[in-house]
């Protein structure tokens, strides 16, 4: 399908690369649409950007890069509402923010996707180690001409 | 906003099938439990408030804050 953004001009999106979020994300609920768009093949980071709204989009990337030891309990609920069976089938995101020269991520409010249905939802976890803006990665010059 | 005054261990009834309960009372820390459907998300109002806001500004994150991060290499219409 053809997406509309702000940021990229419009773009084809292979519909595999479509996911539904049928209870939005937290702060976002109205938009339920997004499409997952990888910068690269090796990339670390990812686009979620909402099909219906072109200059919403978040930065997400896998938690397991980052923090070795991170887990985000599903509970059965929502393995239901995702129509999970198993978490060996589901994705886990994390939504990335940018505090200066500081990359952090929301560990306390992941991203879990079915890679079977494309169905995904906004967790929010209660388990006070994971916090909202968990430091990843800081910025330095020669960094981002690497990049 | 309504505002019920409860004992220990009296309940609220919201709607059929939503109960919350004074479990107890120390200081100017009450405990409260919740018995709602496993369909009701529940949760700490800082900590939904926390990723609210977290999302918020994330949502603002533009391409060119990020020239470390590169843009998705694909097909483009304009």
């Amino acid at each position: 399908m053809q997406v509309q953004t702000t940021r990229f001009g419009t773009v084809e999106v292979d519909d595999s690369r479509i996911l539904e979020f049928p209870s939005g994300l937290l702060g976002f609920s109205s938009y339920t649409q997004y499409a997952l768009l990888q910068p690269d093949d090796d990339g670390l980071f990812f686009w979620l950007q909402s099909t219906e709204a072109p200059e919403l989009a978040f930065v997400v990337t896998d938690p397991a890069t980052w923090v070795p030891d991170y887990q985000a309990t599903v509970r059965k609920e929502q393995m239901e509402e995702l129509s999970l069976n198993t978490l060996e089938t589901a994705q886990t995101f994390v939504i990335v923010n940018k505090y200066d020269q500081t990359l952090t991520v929301n560990l306390q409010g992941p991203i879990i996707v079915n890679l079977g249905n494309h169905q995904a939802m906004q967790l929010v976890l209660a388990d006070k180690r994971w916090t909202t803006r968990h430091e990843i990665v800081r910025l330095t010059s020669q960094e981002r001409l690497t990049a | 906003m309504l505002v019920l005054s409860r004992h220990k261990d009296e309940t609220i009834m919201i709607g059929d099938n939503i109960e919350l309960t004074v479990v107890d009372i120390r200081g100017d820390k009450v405990r409260i439990g919740i018995k709602a459907p496993s369909t009701v998300p529940v949760h700490r109002k800082e900590v939904y408030e926390a990723i609210r806001k977290e999302n918020e500004g994330a949502s603002s994150f533009n391409k060119d804050d990020l020239g470390e991060i590169p843009p998705p290499r694909i097909a483009r219409f304009n």
